[in-house]
């Protein structure tokens, strides 16, 4: 990829890359991205410190956009990959991007471990209820009954629950946006990504084609509901949770829940360690000693 | 020292063997010497795996009440004495039979008298001498009894010679984890599986005082992934895992692959497949370490051939894996990864360590990440290098990193994949070969097994026939010239190994024109090859090829 030249004041377009997306006309993605370029220019990290992985789908292409270091892996992997990349360096700003599919389904598994262990990474979620690289079939987040091309007589399965489930595991950031929203979306993702620790934010990002025609960005607009205004206390976690059971009826916007006392992440346990067992280093020459016999 | 157990926690059948030598130990050999058995129904669980013959000593429990002349053996034994062994132990205490027997071996054979009393002690000391003294007044009983009965045949051996420098002692999972380290390995993610974990154990433990970072990851995928970030990210990574944890891997090796990120990948085989028998060994995981990829992935293959062995051949990996910006596969067995072994002390100063091409200052002024030379290897730069910035990605890919659906794109960027291994085919030094280079009978085999081979191969050449031995350490990509000059001499041989189908004569045959005079040994795990035997098919195969002669 070509080097760019980072201007002194950060501008966004200092972190868009000339690559041009393969998403429809009309994709919430596109709003993402512009809004993660502006955040990032908003936080000022120059692209060759920043971190951007993804798994596979539409909305994973994302990293290829940037003009951060990206890692575009295999389907439902971007928080592994993430977590080893910010062990390895923690001074890096790190980044996990993907689908609901990817980060519900496939990748579901990883998502507890990866909130539980607290490193200092921020989880993008474009959520759009369908999967729309593989051509329209039910996803994790598609409501029950959902008519799509493996549930042609509608879903008999409920959705998960992103907000809640991240709640649940005990996230200390959660937070849901949408890019009909544009300024709030820019405000989320910044502030995610200057939490100390795990970051989610879930954002309704409607697909054009495969998504259902009455949940695009026009509706978004007339019916989401900032919790700024609908007076929420973001400190306070169980508010959090009953916000979150509406998850799929309510369009909530904002931060549910912000830990205010953030807990010390893994990445700085990581270096405490090194740095306390550093006296007990062994030259690698010496490294066989530890199997003599007394 | 190898041990063997049954896959439960706690109580069930455990076994212990242990081969001592004043030469070099090559395995852990084939028919006991002297068996003893606790009890006969734990003892014969382990069946082919204990094997006496008619030389054995066989010490028995006398409690189990079985006349010497009715043991429940296929084979009649040497010799076999009843030894109240739970009776002597009784007033020292329900753990001292162990004492009991080291009392006895002691006293029929002489070994190591001393040396086993400051062994009880260094293990019993720290427990204060309410444990201490009854476990040395246990051994001495059994002494005084061994003493009191005589042998029939006299089996006392003459004191080892003094050695001046000591030797070490390790299994093949803490050398392999010390490699690693020796290595410049700084990241270590994965999951636990028996009988790879004790790697993990001595990473975690480690890692951190070389500045380095671990993760036991919640499953075998996310334990490879976090090593391919860390690759990604700059550093040296490994991930340790067995059989089913390979499996659950295979997708992420082909990310590593496509994305050119160097990463060891160690599988400590054990019997398979799925959980298959997972406290034995096996070498069955040959063709999945070559070949399990969906699309044309090619990673390099390696193999340790003993607890000693595995310290070189894991730099090895490690090296191979950074100069050539790929996956590798160490294989390992139960066999090497769980016994203790003395070896030899390593000159590690003659061990190189490569480190992966990064960019020049200039070549960061337009990077390309994925251009490479004529020998397909390009400089890799890390996040955090300004000018470096790239995208890593599984889907195919142009120079620069950009995504691709074009045949001519993909078809470029394979033959650059592909073309990187060709310097392998240049690495003789990773096939060893033994004997007379011009030996008309072969003798191959890899892994644990190479050393069993290298006993029958001494065994038979002792006999005087013209025997030969390759063992290779670097496996895939096979190298083909090396083989075809093998056996350009040795039309006729074997070629042995711990699995059903024959794993490494299948692949051979693949890649080599192998002679219809070679067979497979090949025997599944828990089924132990034995050199005596396998001399003796070497003899067998003597006298067909001589017979050919004058048909």
């Amino acid at each position: 990829m070509k080097s760019v030249e980072i201007p002194t004041s950060t501008q966004p377009a200092v972190y868009k890359s000339n690559l041009k997306p393969i998403w429809c006309p009309g994709c919430g993605d596109y709003g993402v991205l512009s809004a993660l370029c502006k955040a990032l220019a908003n936080i000022g990290r120059p692209p060759h410190e920043i971190a951007f992985v993804s798994g596979i789908g539409c909305s994973s292409r994302i990293p290829g956009y940037t003009t951060a270091y990206g890692f575009n892996s295999v389907h439902g992997r971007a928080l592994p990959i993430a977590q080893g990349i910010k062990i390895a360096n923690p001074d890096l700003l790190v980044i996990a991007a993907g689908g609901d599919g990817d980060g519900f389904s496939i990748g579901g598994g990883h998502l507890p471990h990866a909130i539980r262990r607290n490193l200092d990474i921020t989880y993008i979620v474009m959520d759009n209820q369908v999967y729309g690289l593989t051509k329209g079939q039910l996803s994790p987040t598609s409501p029950c009954g959902a008519k799509t091309v493996t549930s042609v007589y509608g879903s008999m399965e409920a959705p998960v629950n992103p907000l809640a489930t991240v709640l649940g595991y005990g996230c200390g950031f959660v937070a849901q946006g949408t890019p009909a929203d544009l300024p709030g979306l820019i405000a989320l993702i910044e502030e995610a990504i200057r939490y100390p620790g795990f970051a989610f934010v879930n954002v309704q990002s409607p697909c054009v084609t495969f998504g259902s025609p009455d949940w695009q960005l026009p509706q978004h607009k007339k019916t989401l509901k900032k919790l700024i205004e609908l007076g929420h206390d973001p400190a306070n976690r169980l508010a959090a949770f009953d916000l979150a059971q509406q998850y799929g009826e309510e369009l909530h916007v904002g931060v549910l829940y912000r830990n205010p006392n953030p807990p010390v992440t893994y990445d700085q346990l990581v270096r405490q360690r090194q740095a306390e067992l550093a006296g007990n280093t062994v030259q690698k020459d010496r490294i066989l000693e530890m199997f003599k016999v007394a | 020292m190898t041990k063997s157990f049954g896959s439960q926690i706690r109580g069930g059948e455990s076994s212990c063997r242990v081969r001592l030598s004043t030469s070099k130990v090559l395995s852990a050999g084939g028919v006991l010497n002297i068996a003893i058995a606790l009890n006969w129904e734990d003892y014969n669980k382990f069946g082919a795996e204990l094997p006496i013959d008619e030389e054995t000593l066989v010490i028995y429990e006398a409690a189990s009440q079985t006349p010497p002349d009715a043991l429940p053996l296929a084979v009649k034994p040497g010799e076999a004495i009843a030894v109240p062994i739970a009776e002597i132990a009784r007033p020292f205490g329900d753990k001292s039979k162990n004492m009991v027997v080291l009392g006895l071996i002691a006293g029929w054979t002489g070994i190591a008298r001393e040396a086993l009393l400051h062994g009880i002690e260094k293990k019993l000391g720290r427990k204060g001498p309410a444990v201490l003294e009854p476990a040395r007044q246990a051994f001495f009983a059994g002494e005084s009894f061994a003493r009191e009965h005589p042998l029939a045949v006299d089996r006392t051996l003459s004191p080892a010679p003094q050695r001046e420098t000591p030797l070490l002692l390790g299994d093949g999972n803490e050398v392999c984890a010390a490699a690693a380290l020796f290595a410049g390995c700084q990241f270590f993610g994965g999951y636990p599986i028996t009988p790879s974990s004790e790697i993990m154990h001595l990473l975690s433990r480690e890692i951190w005082k070389f500045g380095g970072g671990f993760l036991q990851a919640e499953d075998e995928i996310a334990g490879i992934g976090s090593a391919i970030g860390a690759s990604f990210a700059g550093k040296k990574a490994m991930t340790a895992t067995s059989g089913p944890g390979m499996s659950l891997k295979t997708e992420m090796i082909g990310l590593a692959t496509i994305a050119e990120l160097p990463l060891v990948i160690v599988n400590v085989q054990r019997g398979g497949p799925a959980t298959g028998i997972p406290t034995k060994s096996e070498q069955a995981d040959l063709l999945q370490a070559c070949f399990s990829s969906h699309g044309d992935a090619m990673r390099p293959v390696l193999a340790v051939t003993s607890v000693a062995d595995t310290f070189a051949t894991t730099v090895e990996a490690f090296n191979i894996a950074e100069h050539f910006q790929t996956p590798v596969v160490l294989l390992s067995d139960q066999e090497i990864a769980q016994r203790k072994e003395a070896f030899e002390p390593i000159d590690t100063s003659r061990i190189p360590v490569i480190d992966r091409l990064r960019p020049t200052p200039e070549q960061l002024d337009n990077y390309h990440r994925f251009a490479a030379g004529a020998d397909g290897i390009s400089p890799i730069s890390q996040p955090g290098t300004p000018g470096g910035n790239y995208l890593a990605s599984g889907i195919e890919h142009n120079e620069e990193g950009a995504p691709t659906q074009s045949g001519v794109v993909h078809e470029r960027m394979l033959q650059k994949r592909f073309r990187k291994f060709d310097a392998l085919q240049r690495r003789r030094d990773l096939i060893e070969i033994e004997g007379d280079l011009d030996a008309p009978i072969g003798v191959i085999a890899w892994g644990s097994v190479a050393g069993v081979c290298r006993e029958a191969v001494a065994i038979a050449r002792e006999n005087g026939l013209p025997v030969k031995l390759l063992v290779p350490r670097l496996i895939y990509p096979v190298i083909e010239k090396v083989y075809e000059e093998f056996f350009a001499s040795a039309r006729h041989g074997l070629v042995v190994e711990q699995s059903f189908q024959g794993q490494l004569y299948r692949l051979l045959r693949m890649y080599v024109n192998v002679p219809d005079g070679f067979i497979s040994l090949a025997r599944p795990g828990a089924n132990p090859l034995i050199a005596s035997q396998i001399a003796r098919k070497l003899e067998q195969i003597a006298s067909k090829s001589l017979q050919s002669l004058y048909v």
